[in-house]
């Protein structure tokens, strides 16, 4: 059984069509890429995942379960974790609230303490900055706190919208450090990135997603093998 | 001397009855952008509901303040269901819950209207006699009014600061699709927010009438107040709000005291006017990010 | 033809068949409540203009429509001036009025606006109805500046009475139609104008009107001001209609009732406001007997439509035309 079956999704904003029925499986344990030119549609798909766009057609399952119609809170109580693009933290909490706000749902806040220990052991400036307001953190440091928080729900998919945008390069090199790390514990991850040849190295499968549609899916050795798909698609 | 002890003991009287319905209307404001102009009816119906219980059903004092609140809260709850939850996803909520909260408010007022009669009627929760400060008699129902409101001022301290309740509210307030995607049902926070917000509307109309009597239409002036005060504070300014409706109290206070009462709120609009063009985003607010 | 003179000729039509109601009806009481209209109508389009093409969240339209009335009633009480400069003088000053307030609240979010123009409105009105002190005594009793609760009468009229002895109304219907013809034509200019263009482009897109230089506030002061000129006319006709003028014109019923012809209408059309304006007059006509209940058929009224029907009865199917 796939962990998250999606099929013939169309979402959009208003009169504006973004997704225009796509379809997409992930395995359990799969570390999954979705990438593609700006303004395609990826972000818009894992906000359609999460619930804060509802798709207009299309059926989505994820273990079994039909979340197409469910809330927001109640795909999250499901299992799927979405660390959104541009961090969307509580600027007015402090660090440790932010992570706390992460294990908001019952079944987390249970394990809270201890989901504390492993984000602070794997993203450890943020035990250095706990006390501080989340508004004053830069932003490789908020990007920290939005992937920790998503950690601290647990749950069975992390969903990580554009971890490394608009972030220094040796920023970039920690988030990568961090993906490696989720990489190596097996969790599943469906990640979407701008720079398709460094994520390559870490995806299981790729998926190229253009003009709210798939064209191209494969693994991540495959991608980096044919360079004429990052050049049609891509600009290079 | 008489004279400031006098004009602090009545401003913070006042100061205190507006912080107490200001709260409601900034954590309405703060949660889902909701300015609710049916806020002043409710403050009315609290006095009356109270009125109802304790002077024709001859009810004790704390039945008639929990009956008004629960009332209250009531019909923040009904506005949610009713107005704001149809409109939530429009790209101009802001305005149409503006206009539809504007009817909900005169149909209200209407009803207790209807329900009371227009002639003016006391509030049967009120204390007599005063307590003597350095020689200035204080009433003890000012005293009873400033306790209550810091009261509730700690109550909701510790609601806001302490509970899961209030951990998922202010994160709807700072991020409404990042509370979402922590879990938060944020259709019950908006449902709690505005019963809260009715609440204690409903208690701070019972106050309010307990000074100055009960009439149909004695929220409309009290609510313009405390937009004001939020307006000076900056919208969704929670703490802000308590400390901005103190401070405008006293200040109403002394301006009474310096111009006399007729003169008072017109010249507090002008100051409230003075400080938006100076602070366009209100003392406490922050300049909105706006997302194109 | 464009959409524009399309408007304008429906506008003519219409303003021609109301020409020759006199001819056909006598009642005073039918010749009266369409002036009444037409003073409505001309309020409406121009707030209409504010909140629905600016997008100016003001409600300060009724205290504008005062400044009108109130200068006309003071012009002629104090300083015994003739009418018709006496409400051009009014109407001025009114585009004063609302180029201070203007200023003072254009700068900031649309919620700001609403509270702040409602705390503006509530100030003139206090100013009005607290000043108690005399400020002349004439025979009839002491006469505070504004008027206080009483208000002015007496302060002149159009000399209709002279010309047209009983059927002075008549006159009076015939002048508000010029003036509503006049306020709708203008409000089928802006809509169609640039100033209209401009403000649909920062509506519809704000980032982008921006980066091509449509500065939001120097076109919000426009129209802001330019409306409030017809306001103006429309509350100093109002005053010399009435021959009365008192502080009921900033009531909170006032307030609800135009609100509603907007709303019913359809916000941030063209004739929305008129159909609203005339279906809401008709139903506070031949409801008198429910005069009563009017508060509550109102306030059921602006809830239920904005709930239901957001766009007014304008915005259903058919009546509508593509915008652009």
């Amino acid at each position: 059984m796939s962990l998250l079956e999606l099929r013939g999704i169309q979402a959009g904003y208003g009169a504006q069509m973004v997704l225009r029925g796509l379809s997409l499986d992930m395995a359990q344990g799969e570390f999954a890429a979705l990438i593609g030119p700006n303004g395609h549609g990826k972000t818009t798909l894992l906000r359609s995942i999460s619930g804060l766009v509802r798709a207009r057609a299309g059926q989505m399952r994820y273990m079994g379960q039909d979340i197409g119609a469910m809330r927001p809170d109640q795909i999250v109580a499901a299992g799927i974790i979405h660390v959104p693009q541009g961090d969307l933290l509580f600027p007015e909490m402090t660090v440790l609230d932010n992570l706390r706000m992460g294990a908001y749902l019952p079944a987390a806040a249970a394990e809270e303490a201890a989901r504390l220990e492993e984000v602070y052991a794997l993203l450890p400036k943020l035990r250095d900055r706990r006390l501080q307001i989340a508004s004053t953190l830069s932003g490789g440091e908020r990007r920290m706190v939005g992937i920790g928080r998503g950690l601290m729900a647990g749950g069975g998919l992390l969903m990580l919208d554009e971890p490394s945008l608009g972030l220094a390069p040796i920023v970039i090199d920690q988030i990568y450090a961090v993906i490696a790390r989720l990489r190596e514990s097996g969790r599943s991850v469906l990640v979407v990135e701008e720079n398709a040849s460094r994520i390559a190295e870490y995806a299981d499968r790729l998926h190229l997603l253009d003009n709210g549609t798939f064209v191209w899916s494969g693994g991540g050795a495959e991608f980096l093998a044919q360079p004429e798909i990052l050049a049609t698609y891509l600009g290079g | 001397m008489d004279v400031a002890i006098q004009i602090v003991a009545s401003g913070l009287t006042l100061g205190a009855m507006y912080a107490i319905s200001t709260v409601g209307l900034a954590l309405v404001y703060g949660a889902l952008n909701m300015l609710n102009m049916a806020h002043g009816a409710i403050l009315a119906l609290g006095g009356y509901v109270c009125y109802q219980v304790m002077a024709a059903m001859g009810l004790p004092a704390p039945l008639g303040v929990l009956a008004a609140m629960v009332v209250c809260g009531a019909v923040g709850v009904l506005i949610y269901h009713l107005a704001a939850r149809p409109m939530l996803r429009s790209q101009n909520f802001e305005t149409q819950i503006f206009i539809a909260t504007i009817g909900i408010g005169a149909i209200l007022q209407d009803l207790i209207l209807r329900a009371f009669g227009p002639q003016p009627k006391p509030q049967p929760l009120a204390l007599s006699g005063a307590l003597n400060v350095g020689g200035v008699a204080v009433p003890y129902q000012n005293l009873l009014i400033l306790a209550v409101a810091l009261v509730m001022m700690a109550a909701m301290a510790w609601l806001l600061g302490r509970t899961r309740t209030g951990r998922a509210i202010r994160a709807t307030a700072q991020n409404r699709d990042a509370a979402q995607l922590m879990g938060v049902r944020i259709g019950r926070v908006y449902a709690q927010v505005l019963a809260l917000s009715g609440a204690l509307a409903g208690l701070s109309g019972i106050l309010l009438s307990s000074i100055s009597g009960l009439l149909p239409t004695m929220g409309s002036d009290p609510m313009l107040k405390a937009f004001v005060i939020c307006v000076v504070a900056g919208l969704g300014q929670v703490q802000g709000a308590a400390i901005a409706a103190l401070v405008l109290g006293l200040l109403e206070a002394l301006i009474q005291y310096l111009f006399g009462v007729q003169y008072a709120f017109a010249i507090l609009l002008m100051l409230v006017i003075g400080v938006l063009i100076w602070r366009p985003f209100g003392i406490f607010g922050r300049r909105q990010v706006v997302r194109l | 033809m464009t959409s524009g003179k399309r408007d304008l000729v429906i506008l003519l039509v219409l303003v021609l068949a109301m020409a020759t109601v006199p001819a056909f009806v006598g009642t005073r009481y039918i010749i009266t409540t369409l002036t009444l209209f037409f003073i409505w109508t001309i309020v409406v389009t121009q707030w209409n203009l504010v909140l629905g093409v600016a997008g100016i969240f003001s409600l300060a339209q009724m205290a504008l429509f005062a400044v009108g009335a109130y200068g006309t009633a003071m012009l002629g009480y104090y300083f015994g001036m003739t009418m018709p400069p006496a409400m051009l003088l009014a109407a001025l000053a009114t585009v004063l009025v609302s180029l201070v307030v203007g200023l003072a609240c254009l700068r900031l979010a649309g919620p700001y606006v609403a509270l702040l123009t409602l705390a503006i409105a509530q100030m003139l009105y206090l100013l009005v109805v607290n000043d108690t002190a005399c400020f002349t005594n004439p025979p009839s009793g002491c006469m505070p500046f504004f008027g206080g609760v009483r208000g002015f009468s007496r302060f002149g009229d159009l000399g209709f009475r002279d010309l047209l002895g009983s059927k002075w109304y008549v006159g009076h219907y015939y002048i508000g139609l010029v003036l509503l013809a006049l306020a709708v034509a203008f409000t089928i200019l802006i809509f169609h104008g640039p100033l209209g263009l401009a403000f649909r482009a920062l509506r519809d897109n704000p980032g982008y009107a921006i980066a091509r230089g449509v500065g939001r506030l120097k076109y919000q002061l426009w129209v802001f001001g330019l409306s409030a000129f017809f306001t103006g006319l429309a509350g100093a006709f109002y005053a010399v209609q009435f021959g009365v003028v008192g502080p009921i014109v900033f009531s909170v019923s006032m307030l609800l009732f135009l609100l509603a012809m907007i709303v019913v209408g359809g916000i941030g059309t063209i004739w929305g406001p008129l159909l609203g304006a005339a279906l809401l007059t008709l139903a506070d006509e031949t409801m008198r007997e429910f005069g009563d209940y009017r508060d509550l058929g109102l306030g059921l009224m602006l809830a239920l439509f904005v709930i239901l029907l957001p766009r007014g009865l304008a915005g259903v199917r058919g009546l509508q035309r593509p915008q652009g």
